[in-house]
């Protein structure tokens, strides 16, 4: 039966940070302190200047959809009922690209580099997940 | 390296549906090879050999089975890129006098795995279960291969206008080359409207973007070019090899639309002493139709972005301007990770095909590798000695 739950992210030792933040409705990555790249997935020193000093640092929740898929095929049980739904490539507008879904639009209107937003989901039992929305004029 | 090795022996497993174990159908594709290069097992000494990730030391069950101890002998890890990467190693491995003769191949039982019980068909999954990813995937209902490039098949149609014919214009092409090959899995004509209608997987890709569920294996055997001029088959010359792996990943940059090709092409390219303009026949890559356009555009047979009304010119029949998986390809003659790529390719070069599957004139074959999470890119080019 368990295979019929919807699964939740297995965080990694590096990424227990994000997930618990996410619970808290807040989107935390690690900040270099040197040159102000942020890192995603996390690493030990910072890719672009190679200086071990990192902050995780709330990120602005903005972005834009580099690109996406709308899937029509299951491959999960537990998505039979969510077909057709849209994973994409969001851009933070930080610099890291993530796998999100876009929700709270019409499939047919989303397109690559549309503004979006951080919203929070629940998969089950309470726990948050990030997932995209069209962003407002206002705070894109 | 160039006009030093050759491919003096090839061979494909029995394809599709055979129910057979991944590694009895790569020794059925070696022992094969063997016998095409006219060749003894005993005069291998070297072994290059991949199949399903999940088997550690690959090659070592390969010299098992084939009853050999070798001089030489790895498995190597880039996915769909290995098979090319393979022949390039036995090249270098040769070159270093590790081994005189190898043998390289790859198998796999996708459909035979795949269609054992009915979870094994639902999540159609072939990567080993513990290297799935855990995060930022499967709570997003981010599962398997054609999302992945369907990523990459959007962002070229924003980019540079290419449409859903466009991609169909691969599938129908190397549909028709299938028919003319009778071990082909598929066997039925594909029409425009078939492509259009057909249930959607992953948007922008339908059923006939994605290439097959199918079993099968391929090798070849690499020696010196001085020692294949005194074997049986006319041997088909290695002319240049190169590499480049987008290892920052797939959604990295613009890695999605402007893949490892080119880097590894040039590389090629630079190697042979040739351009795009000296390739008689290409043997292309197709996990899916959208991955052909890039590719083709990558390795400057058009311009980035114009792969869509290149296809749709008629170029990759097989009397048009560059006549591309002749075989059918990974869409439609059994998909083995590239390794049917390096054997037409040298059937091509060998002109021992009837006409009505002979590519004319042909001089100069490119065959191409990518995979190992869709970063990994490897380039062959092969020419009559």
């Amino acid at each position: 039966m368990s295979e019929h739950l919807l699964p939740l992210p297995e965080p990694s030792i590096e990424t227990e940070k994000f997930w618990s933040a996410v619970q808290e409705r807040r989107l935390v990555m690690p900040k270099c302190e040197a040159c102000g790249t942020v890192n995603f997935p996390p690493r030990v020193a910072c890719e672009a200047c190679t200086k071990a000093d990192f902050t995780w640092t709330e990120m602005s929740g903005r972005g834009k959809v580099y690109s996406y898929t709308v899937y029509h095929r299951v491959y999960h049980p537990a998505f039979k009922e969510k077909v057709p739904y849209v994973v994409a490539v969001v851009e933070l507008e930080e610099g890291p690209r993530i796998i999100s879904n876009i929700v709270g639009v019409p499939l047919a209107e989303v397109t690559c580099d549309m503004p979006v937003a951080v919203m929070y989901d629940e998969v089950r039992d309470g726990y948050l997940i990030p997932k995209f929305t069209p962003a407002e004029r206002s705070n894109a | 390296m160039r006009d030093k090795y050759a491919i003096v022996g090839t061979a494909t497993s029995d394809l599709g549906r055979t129910g057979m174990d991944s590694l009895a159908l790569l020794e059925q594709a070696m022992r094969r090879a063997i016998d095409d290069a006219g060749l003894d097992v005993g005069d291998i000494d070297g072994i290059i050999s991949r199949g399903p990730d999940n088997i550690y030391t690959h090659h070592q069950r390969m010299g098992a089975r084939l009853g050999l101890d070798v001089r030489f002998s790895t498995t190597l890890t880039n996915g769909g890129a290995s098979q090319i990467l393979s022949v390039a190693l036995a090249c270098m491995a040769i070159d270093a006098g590790l081994a005189s003769t190898v043998i390289t191949g790859y198998g796999r039982n996708s459909w035979t795995r795949t269609h054992q019980n009915e979870g094994s068909r639902e999540k159609m999954e072939l990567t080993p279960d513990d290297q799935l990813p855990k995060e930022f995937a499967p709570e997003y209902g981010y599962f398997a291969a054609p999302a992945t490039h369907a990523f990459g098949a959007r962002r070229h149609m924003y980019e540079f206008g290419t449409k859903r014919e466009h991609f169909g214009h691969v599938a129908l092409a190397f549909r028709e080359h299938a028919l003319r090959n009778p071990n082909a899995v598929m066997k039925k004509p594909l029409t425009m409207t078939d492509y259009l209608e057909a249930r959607m997987i992953a948007e922008p890709y339908g059923l006939y973007d994605c290439s097959l569920v199918s079993d099968g294996a391929g090798a070849t055997i690499v020696t010196s070019l001085e020692r294949a001029k005194t074997l049986k088959q006319k041997p088909v010359v290695i002319k240049g090899f190169g590499t480049f792996n987008n290892a920052r990943g797939w959604l990295a940059d613009d890695h999605m639309i402007r893949l490892a090709a080119k880097q590894s092409g040039e590389q090629a390219y630079r190697m042979a002493g040739l351009s795009p303009a000296d390739v008689s026949t290409a043997q292309i890559y197709d996990c899916f139709t959208g991955m052909v356009i890039a590719q083709l555009e990558d390795y400057g047979f058009c311009k980035k972005g114009d792969g869509g009304p290149f296809v749709a010119s008629g170029a990759l029949s097989l009397d048009g301007a560059l006549p591309t998986n002749t075989s059918g390809g990974q869409l439609s003659e059994a998909h083995v990770e590239g390794m049917l790529q390096i054997v037409e390719a040298v059937r091509q070069l060998r002109h021992g095909y009837a006409a009505d599957r002979q590519v004319k004139n042909a001089e100069i074959a490119l065959v191409s590798g990518h995979g190992g999470n869709t970063v990994c890119h490897s380039s062959l080019l092969l020419g009559r000695a």
